[in-house]
């Protein structure tokens, strides 16, 4: 069985060109990862690091310059491959004139899912997130931790047995953040694989059960979850690894 | 309903709920009251004006809408990142582009329609006698937004910021109502560079001419409408593949 997401030697360089002249920089270098199914796995960085990069490489928004990216053996961005994937990225904003119900309808029918049953599973994933008093409102009233609930109910919507979430628990309040973290660990449990990113270390250590700490587009660590606590918790690894680059 | 229908619906909500589409409308009833002050100073000839005045009010307002809708649609989509939440999913940037164009184009024969209607009632008004050829001067107008539409989406995607596609869409679109006069500028240039640009510019531009059928209207013996529409129907059917061809060309390859 493939893994659920595998990079193998993944090199991205951004070209930018002003005025005449080529600017090349590294989004990622050289990175090779398996994500295994039904793991939850953590990327750490600092910002500018690689992190949105290799979610984008994940999902065909992207193109690596050089090596290759398989999620589920399926070539990123085909539509067997998009079909199992949620993504959540990173302060995204919706379609300020739909309320969450309409714009949940919408992405849902993009996703492919059934007409019937789905103002069903809308109802349960607006609940799962917290915005069931909301649903009725239009998007253009939430606040920053309401779009992000938004945004994490589009992600899980269609069940992907992949979800990227880039930041998750962005703007949220510590209430909240703890209601997603059940959330996701509920939603793994039930067989997902998820792959996410966050500078929040604490829910990162919480979370996951390995990490992959990135430092200038470079994979330099990956670490499971009895690692950092022989080693004295992520955070000091964190620090010790990424401190001699900043 | 499918992916294309949904893309499709989406971005006409957006047009129709979106604060331009109301200016385009207010502006576009201040216009058709601007035509009949300007049909009572030519008092003998007032529905003649009220008509040709207010079509081309409607054609240019909802060009401008067009145009403007194409133009900003997609550099919105991109920075607000709803487009990744669609890219992201198992829908092909072929269906993406096509659904959103014909979503803007109806968007923009819904304010034509909205136009007209006014329009109509204030030439019935005024004493006009209903002609079959009004609703083929609107389906030109229609098929023009079609072209416009497409060139829009195309310069979208060559262009390296909003204003530079708007001016030119827009300059395409002026050039585009001469086609016939560069034509004819390109015959009587001399030989060498500015003769091969003209003769290029002449058949690169969309020739907008071909939808005029507003000049028709009031001419009791007028022939050839339906042979003129059905090749101005067929020249904006391969115009407007042409443009969008080459817009999913580039779209498919870009990276976001």
């Amino acid at each position: 069985m493939p893994p659920a997401l595998s990079f193998d030697k993944v090199t991205k360089t951004y070209l930018r060109s002003h005025l005449g002249m080529v600017t090349a920089t590294r989004g990622v270098s050289e990175l090779s990862l398996e994500v295994a199914e039904g793991e939850v796995f953590g990327l750490l960085g600092l910002n500018g690091n690689g992190k949105t990069t290799t979610m984008k490489l994940a999902l065909g928004l992207l193109r690596p310059t050089s090596g290759s990216v398989r999620v589920f053996g399926r070539e990123p961005g085909s539509m067997e491959a998009l079909g199992s994937v949620g993504y959540l990225p990173e302060l995204p904003s919706y379609y300020p004139y739909l309320t969450p119900r309409e714009s949940l309808a919408y992405y849902a029918r993009l996703s492919g899912v059934p007409k019937a049953g789905l103002e069903g599973r809308i109802d349960e994933v607006l609940r799962s997130v917290g915005l069931e008093k909301a649903a009725k409102r239009s998007a253009g009233e939430f606040s920053k931790g309401m779009l992000q609930r938004l945004g994490l109910a589009q992600a899980l919507l269609h069940q992907p047995k992949l979800i990227l979430l880039d930041e998750p628990v962005s703007g949220l309040d510590p209430l909240a953040i703890h209601d997603v973290r059940e959330l996701l660990l509920r939603i793994n449990r039930a067989g997902s694989t998820l792959l996410l990113s966050s500078h929040s270390i604490s829910d990162v250590e919480r979370l996951c059960s390995r990490v992959g700490i990135l430092v200038e587009g470079k994979l330099v660590r990956v670490l499971s979850q009895p690692d950092w606590s022989a080693q004295g918790g992520l955070e000091k690894i964190f620090v010790d690894t990424v401190r001699p680059a900043a | 309903m499918s992916a294309l229908g949904i893309l499709c619906a989406n971005a006409w909500r957006e047009q129709v709920r979106g604060r331009f589409f109301s200016v385009t409308l207010i502006f576009g009833g201040l216009m058709l009251y601007m035509s009949v002050l300007l049909g009572m100073l030519a008092s003998d000839q007032e529905v003649r004006v009220l008509l040709d005045f207010g079509l081309s009010f409607i054609d240019v307002l909802a060009a401008a809408a067009v145009t403007f809708a194409a133009a900003t649609g997609l550099v919105r989509e991109m920075e607000t990142k709803t487009l990744y939440l669609i890219l992201s999913r198992p829908v092909p940037r072929s269906v993406y582009l096509l659904g959103r164009y014909l979503g803007l184009l109806l968007s923009a024969l819904t304010a034509v329609l909205a136009m007209a209607v006014v329009h109509v009632s204030i030439l019935l008004f005024k004493g006009w006698h209903w002609e079959a050829g009004y609703l083929l001067a609107l389906a030109g107008v229609g098929l023009k937004l079609a072209v416009t539409a497409a060139v829009a989406t195309l310069l979208t995607m060559i262009s390296t910021s909003v204003l530079s596609a708007l001016c030119l869409t827009g300059i395409s679109w002026m050039l585009g109502h001469f086609v016939f006069e560069i034509r004819f500028m390109a015959t009587q240039a001399l030989a060498g560079a500015s003769a091969k640009a003209l003769y290029v510019m002449a058949y690169v531009v969309p020739n907008l001419q071909l939808f005029n059928f507003r000049d028709r209207l009031g001419i009791p013996d007028a022939t050839g409408g339906g042979v003129s529409f059905l090749f101005a129907l067929s020249y904006c059917l391969v115009y407007s593949a042409a443009c969008l061809g080459g817009a999913w060309g580039i779209f498919r390859r870009r990276e976001f």
